[in-house]
């Protein structure tokens, strides 16, 4: 088991690697980070303007091949992901910025994982019957629901209900409120301010999982394995989930690992839209400054979401699947 | 995708028409005469009603895109500086203005029929590459198929969504080079996809009866690999339209798709962010533009699967 983790660890990292690399020559050849101090007064020369870029290894007249190996090997030796073009530590952005971001893909992918497979065994035992057509209706359209149309429907939804309450329930901008203190108190004003945007994550990200896990449930419910238990005497709740979901979730988990970057597509949305600083604004926010390290550093996470998405859904394959043994 | 049929194709059905009358006992046309595969399939489709219902909104939205400038004098890109934000019906604007005085009606047209464009133009690329693609690899196999599938497998880890955004921005939202980069990084899932179905294609009588009788490589592969695959390609293209859409939309939403004066749903969409309260009708129409339009290729897409695949259930008692 160990072996297997491992082998597929070295894998994904190696993917990571290649996909980060790629970004850094990308990034480079379409971003401009002179664009920053063009605008300064007084003006600068273009002689002025590369000698504070050379401080930050963002030179465009050095040879990008040195420039390339100067910013792995600072990586490589000192986990340094460089600077912004103005001096900013990308370090420094991104550690802030992870635990922000990551709890909102992380909690808004368990959720619509468990409302999708749930509905999905919900309607599948009920096919065809109002609740089925009811729901399927519902998840047809959340599916094709853009996630900007789906954030920004639910900041009206918000602000008509706090209107309508006089106070604020729920706050539709920020990831806390800045004058909180002591621990509790963050805590509660943390996890406020994040029901609205896990709520419109949740909302476009569920829908995949409902109707992939109905149409694999119908196609084993009238299995003779699911059939032979009812008649070995389990009632026919216990068949299906015994029986009918144990083999129809295997597919739902792989599932899961190729929805990460449209989750984080949908995080980049949803974080514009809330006003969160997380990954997600970090992604349009150095795209729009010409932030060559940060574009590459906002790739490197979106891979390791993939990563890890990917390997916990091998790890749920292995745990369910009983014809996959690793040793 | 439940297509897994070879013979699902338009071709297959065309060869052997007792089958496909077969599908329909009892209910062929009108003195038991020979029901041709396209009317089957259109018989097929109109029993969804769903799918009818979409095809219907779809045309509708079409119809609006492109004649819909007949009922304004207003231009997108013209400024009403005499009224800026204004309601839907005041000073002749018939769904009012945007902070800028540009009239949303007119803009509502333009930027449908910009998203349409973008949409349907990257979809029918994507689904051509994808299935030349898929088919190829699957009708050679071995190394060359090896090769072909690592470079899908390496395009899909890429984090396209960013790239399509730096490259978009880098040549200022034109949306000629958006169709471009969101063909590049949108064709790899469907070609995997393809792939996997073509492999067992590979395999049967009539392609190795063509290649045996020295058919070239490039001509078996249009002529008999591509037309069995002919229902999935074709719902392909349905469903990426409405993911093309939802694509553009998040792009130019963001601000590194489509740019000023240019207009799309989704640079509407962002319009209407900052005055939600103050003029919501900025991100209603929008809003429900972009929604219809996904909804409706979603709901043809899936009626064509189940009129096109010929073991389906959900089409009623076909």
């Amino acid at each position: 088991m160990l072996r297997y983790i491992a082998r597929k660890l070295v894998g994904w990292f190696l993917m990571i690697a290649i996909a980060t690399n790629l970004t850094y020559f990308l990034a480079n050849a379409f971003l401009k980070p002179a664009s920053n101090y063009t605008a300064l007064r007084p003006p600068r020369t273009p002689a002025q303007i590369n000698h504070s870029l050379a401080l930050y290894n963002l030179n465009p007249d050095k040879p990008i091949l040195d420039r390339w190996w100067h910013w792995m090997s600072q990586i490589v030796t000192h986990f340094d992901w460089g600077q912004s073009p103005t001096g900013g530590s990308v370090n420094d952005q991104v550690a802030y910025r992870i635990f922000v971001s990551g709890q909102l893909v992380l909690g808004s992918t368990v959720l619509s994982i468990v409302i999708g497979v749930g509905l999905g065994v919900y309607t599948a035992s009920r096919q065809y019957k109002a609740a089925d057509r009811v729901w399927q209706g519902l998840s047809v359209l959340s599916f094709n629901t853009p996630s900007a149309v789906a954030s920004l429907a639910v900041v009206l939804a918000a602000i008509a209900l706090n209107q309508a309450l006089g106070s604020t329930l729920l706050p539709v901008a920020g990831a806390q409120s800045p004058e909180v203190v002591g621990f509790w108190a963050v805590f509660g004003s943390r996890a406020t301010h994040a029901i609205l945007p896990t709520i419109s994550l949740t909302f476009i990200s569920y829908a995949a999982y409902h109707l992939l896990q109905r149409s694999l449930l119908l196609d084993h419910i009238n299995s003779d394995y699911v059939r032979t238990a009812r008649a070995k005497g389990l009632t026919r709740k216990q068949a299906i989930y015994r029986h009918g979901l144990r083999t129809s979730i295997i597919p739902v988990a792989t599932q899961v690992a190729f929805a990460m970057p449209a989750l984080f597509t949908g995080a980049v949305i949803t974080e514009t839209v809330f006003a969160w600083h997380g990954m997600g604004e970090y992604f349009t926010k150095t795209i729009s400054t010409n932030d060559v390290h940060g574009v590459v550093a906002v790739a490197a996470f979106g891979a390791l979401m993939t990563a890890i998405g990917a390997i916990l859904a091998d790890l749920v394959i292995v745990a369910l699947d009983p014809r996959i043994r690793v040793s | 995708m439940a297509i897994n049929m070879p013979g699902a194709g338009p071709d297959a059905a065309e060869v052997r028409p007792d089958k496909a009358e077969a599908q329909e006992p009892g209910k062929t046309g009108p003195g038991g005469k020979r029901l041709s595969p396209t009317k089957l399939y259109m018989r097929r489709f109109a029993r969804n009603k769903a799918a009818l219902g979409g095809l219907v909104l779809f045309a509708l939205l079409v119809f609006f895109s492109v004649f819909g400038r007949y009922l304004t004098h207003w231009d997108y890109m013209e400024a009403d500086f005499t009224a800026l934000s204004v309601s839907p019906g005041v000073d002749g604007h018939l769904l009012g203005t945007n902070g800028a005085g540009n009239d949303v009606y007119a803009q509502l047209v333009h930027g449908l029929g910009r998203s349409l464009i973008i949409a349907v133009t990257v979809s029918l690329l994507t689904t051509a590459i994808a299935g030349l693609f898929g088919t190829t690899a699957a009708y050679f196999g071995g190394k060359v198929e090896r090769a072909m599938l690592g470079l899908v497998h390496f395009l899909l880890i890429l984090p396209s969504f960013l790239i399509i955004a730096l490259v978009g921005t880098h040549y200022r939202g034109e949306w000629q080079v958006l169709v471009v980069v969101l063909t590049l990084f949108g064709w790899m899932l469907t070609a995997r996809v393809i792939w996997s179905l073509a492999t067992s294609l590979r395999e049967r009588e009539y392609v190795m009866a063509a290649r045996f009788m020295g058919v070239s490589a490039m001509r078996t592969i249009v002529r008999h690999l591509v037309p069995n695959i002919g229902s999935l390609l074709i719902v392909t293209f349905t469903l990426g339209v409405a993911s093309t859409v939802q694509a553009e939309t998040a792009l130019s939403f963001i601000g590194f798709g489509v740019k000023q004066p240019d207009v799309s749903l989704g640079s509407m969409l962002a319009d209407g962010q900052n005055t939600l309260t103050t003029a919501p009708w900025l991100f209603y129409l929008p809003a429900a533009m972009v929604v219809l339009l996904t909804v409706a290729m979603a709901l043809i897409g899936d009626g064509l699967r189940d009129a096109l695949d010929p073991t389906s259930q959900s089409g009623g008692r076909a």
